[in-house]
């Protein structure tokens, strides 16, 4: 088990500097330039030229990458263009906030969705499994944006139950979580109903029966645990997507956190920023994929087996 | 039934008892949330001299040598009294006695000779370049050396930009200053700062020295200020409705009917300090020609925009200028108003005839255009509307949007645009030189503008105006001229709409200023 883990951890080397070279490139090749947003309209190339140098803008682009990652990996992701800050700093600021988010969503959507998929797949082609997939589908085609508007509207306009926007109290993460929370709802309570489904036409789950095992022993105890594995790979799949997704939810609930750090940066052009904020997202979804394949190699020694 | 009535008795005390310890928190609590515009959330830093975009706070934590009201007159904050002599080339100001910083520091001739050159290759330097030198006179006068006359002076002296940081703050601090702590003299201390959320305030209790424009000059009667960043504007206006916020300083003019309708809300309006207009690249075809120049802005229904997309909530431009300033009474022949005829009539004579799908074409050529906007629906909805105003008379118009940082890169290729709609935010006639002088080409002139008689013009306005008549009098001949030359078509004027909680908050009827600033804030008392 020890040796997968450093297997993998060795494959995230190349798919950590690939992926720090097309966040640098995406940065760099997107038009608007942060020395047109700092000089005043009427400066000179010179002026414009010197500020360029102060920042390293001036460097050719493999010279800015090399010294950008070579920084990083000290953990210095120098200082924002506009916001006049360490990239550190605004990161430690606001990354608390997009985790504790993040993780509350991802518990939400894979208890729920689990349980949600579990009760479709066993009361299959019941009211029970065509209401839940109804409700299912609606949630994942509901864009985050409107969900997030239409659950303030109920649960803190119309009720009073928790406060419509911010982060100053506990009660302000829920509508965020149920609203991140529910897509994900959604897509987990499918794969888990397909994959019960799948799994419960197995011969080993036709020998249960066969041996006279409780059915709802043989659904909870066998067929959920082995249809936990694609799950679990979805899951680990969306933790890099529900800190950069919750972006728009970050907007609506007026929160701090990755995701609304990225979009003031990125309209300022502030490439320090938009280039430490898309590296902390990206290692957010390595960690998230390593953290899946591990849980999958404790659940199944078959793919603890394949990487060798 | 005695035994009811006495509970009952008992219940109604408590409850008389609760509400009356609840008041009495309420009225020692004096707290507030206010949510800034949405334009400013982000904003950087509190730096003043240094910023180039600044939020609502900002004339809370600082205070300003004069302060300017609604109907334009200027009243002193810091400065008791000034004058100018005959020539512009020399100005005096007292200044006020006892002011002192939120640091100690007190406040005196010596904050202004070390201020003014702060602003050195600043984005703001424009503010003081006139400044040729600060003398002491005494420990409360100085006098401004002038290099040339500038009767704007006073005017720049009243913007947020031209706040009086504690100079020792401001040195100990370098760039930090404003961004880890920002020190002023204003009714309000910083506490806290953190980009994008919330900037906490605490009443500067030492307060003393508000303008005549303020009914209070003592401390503000709020004692803790929140100013809370929230981007989307449902948002903000779900959290007045629920009370969760007492006051957003902006709304837009969308919300109104839906605000109106809230029992709990009062809303209120301000002269707009903005206008909405569609500069014309006059290098590029077919707007080289000034008929089809002067076609486009005639083509242009003013009206109907202002009441199909604002609801009639605000007004028609017909100028570049926002109605409130003086150089904006031009020759009325000369204001754009909507003349479909004339437009048909300027496009038959260019040339322009008529196609069989409703869009013109001369020698082969189509009349069709490239139509930018940014992103945000207000502006996409304005980009349909003249899309469709312009296809009326013949001219085919192809809508790309934009965000906000790429459009200004675009523009300042200068061959790719031809008609954009845009807006701007400026209650000063020299934004006539900021968006037309021959010296900022491709942005901000998006109209490419660089015309011989205009730029004479423009040093005429911009330096060679003595008082403030004669700088009144050249920027109206300057815009008459700019208005004659069709590089631009107006639309509409937005007012300032406020909104804020009737139960929460008791804000002053008539606000003062262009803006909702100090010199109303400090008379908000909370119920």
């Amino acid at each position: 088990m020890v040796s997968f883990f450093l297997k993998r951890l060795l494959l995230l080397i190349p798919v950590f500097l690939a992926v720090s070279v097309v966040i640098f490139m995406i940065v760099h090749l997107v038009p608007g330039d942060p020395i047109d947003n700092l000089v005043q309209i009427n400066s000179s190339p010179e002026q414009k030229a010197a500020l360029a140098a102060k920042y390293g803008l001036d460097k050719p682009l493999y010279q800015q990458y090399a010294i950008w990652l070579g920084n990083a990996l000290t953990g210095d992701l120098g200082d924002a263009i506009i916001l006049r800050r360490p990239v550190a700093d605004l990161i430690a600021q606001n990354i608390p906030h997009s985790l504790s988010l993040g993780a509350l969503a991802l518990l939400f959507s894979t208890v729920v969705g689990i349980a949600t998929g579990a009760l479709a797949a066993i009361y299959k082609g019941s009211w029970i499994d065509r209401t839940t997939m109804t409700l299912i589908l609606l949630g994942s085609t509901v864009p985050s944006f409107w969900l997030g508007l239409l659950l303030i509207m109920l649960f803190a306009v119309q009720l009073g139950w928790f406060p419509v926007s911010g982060a100053r109290s506990w009660d302000a993460l829920i509508l965020p979580v149920l609203t991140i929370g529910l897509g994900g709802v959604a897509l987990v309570a499918r794969v888990t109903r397909v994959a019960m489904m799948e799994t419960a036409r197995k011969d080993f789950v036709m020998m249960l029966h066969a041996k006279g095992v409780p059915p709802w022993q043989i659904e909870l105890r066998h067929v959920l645990r082995h249809a936990l594995l694609p799950v679990v790979t979805i899951l680990s799949l969306r933790i890099g997507w529900i800190l950069g997704g919750a972006v728009t939810v970050e907007f609506v609930f007026a929160r701090p956190g990755l995701g609304s750090l990225l979009i003031t940066s990125l309209n300022q052009r502030d490439y320090p920023v938009v280039q430490g904020a898309l590296l902390m997202l990206a290692i957010a979804v390595m960690l998230g994929t390593l953290l899946g394949d591990i849980i999958q190699a404790a659940m199944d020694p078959r793919v603890r087996e394949g990487i060798k | 039934m005695r035994l009811i009535s006495k509970t009952r008795l008992l219940a109604s005390s408590m409850l008389v008892s609760a509400s009356m310890f609840g008041l009495a928190v309420a009225a020692t609590a004096q707290e507030a949330t206010f949510v800034v515009s949405a334009q400013n959330v982000g904003t950087p830093s509190y730096n003043p001299i240094t910023g180039t975009k600044l939020n609502d706070a900002i004339t809370l934590i600082f205070d300003r040598m004069v302060i300017q009201d609604a109907d334009q007159s200027f009243h002193g904050q810091l400065a008791t009294e000034w004058e100018s002599t005959a020539d512009g080339m020399s100005w005096t100001f007292k200044l006020r006695p006892g002011v002192t910083f939120h640091d100690g520091e007190p406040f005196n001739a010596e904050t202004i000779v070390w201020w003014i050159p702060q602003f050195a290759d600043t984005e703001n330097a424009f503010m003081t370049d006139a400044i040729e030198s600060v003398q002491v006179i005494d420990d409360l006068t100085v006098e401004f050396v002038m290099k040339n006359p500038d009767p704007n002076l006073l005017s720049n002296m009243a913007s947020g930009f031209m706040s009086i940081p504690s100079p020792k703050a401001f040195d100990e601090l370098g760039d930090d200053f404003g961004v880890t702590a920002a020190v002023g003299s204003g009714p309000y201390k910083l506490e806290s700062f953190t980009v994008g959320q919330e900037t906490m305030l605490t009443a500067n209790e030492d307060y003393a020295w508000a303008s005549d424009l303020s009914e209070n000059q003592g401390a503000p009667h709020i004692k803790t200020l929140t100013f809370r960043e929230i981007p989307e504007d449902s948002t903000a206006f779900l959290e007045l409705s629920t009370g969760g916020v007492d006051l957003l300083y902006s709304v837009p003019t969308e919300f109104l009917p839906r605000l109106e309708s809230e029992a709990l809300v009062q809303v209120g309006t301000m002269p707009g300090t903005g206008l909405f207009y569609i500069p014309i690249n006059t290098t590029v075809e077919p707007f080289t020609d000034i008929k089809v120049r002067e076609a486009a802005a005639f083509a242009v229904n003013q009206k109907e925009i202002l009441d199909n997309l604002f609801g009639g909530v605000g007004s028609v431009a017909n100028t570049f200028l926002i109605d409130s300033l003086l150089a904006a009474n031009v020759d009325s022949a000369l204001k754009i108003s909507y003349d479909p005829d004339r437009s048909n009539s300027l496009l038959d004579e260019a040339g322009w005839v008529l196609g069989s799908d409703g869009v013109r074409e001369k020698d082969g050529t189509r009349l069709q255009v490239a139509l930018w906007t940014q992103n945000g629906t207000v502006f996409k909805r304005v980009t349909e509307v003249v899309q469709a105003q312009l296809k009326a008379v013949g001219i085919g118009a192809d809508i790309t949007v934009f965000d906000s940082a790429t459009i200004n890169d675009q523009y300042r290729k200068g061959t790719e645009h031809q008609l954009a709609v845009r807006s701007y935010s400026w209650a000063n006639a020299d934004i006539i030189d900021w968006f037309f002088s021959g010296q900022r080409l491709g942005y901000p002139n998006v109209s490419m503008w660089n015309d011989p008689t205009a730029e004479e013009m423009n040093v005429a306005a911009m330096k060679g105006s003595r008082t403030w008549e004669e700088r009144v009098a050249n920027f109206t001949t300057y815009h008459e001229y700019v208005l004659s030359q069709f590089v631009f078509a107006p639309i509409y004027q937005p007012v300032q709409i406020y909104a804020y909680g009737k139960d929460s908050i008791t804000v002053p009827e008539a606000v003062r200023g262009t803006r909702l600033q100090s010199q109303t804030v400090v008379d908000i008392t909370v119920n």
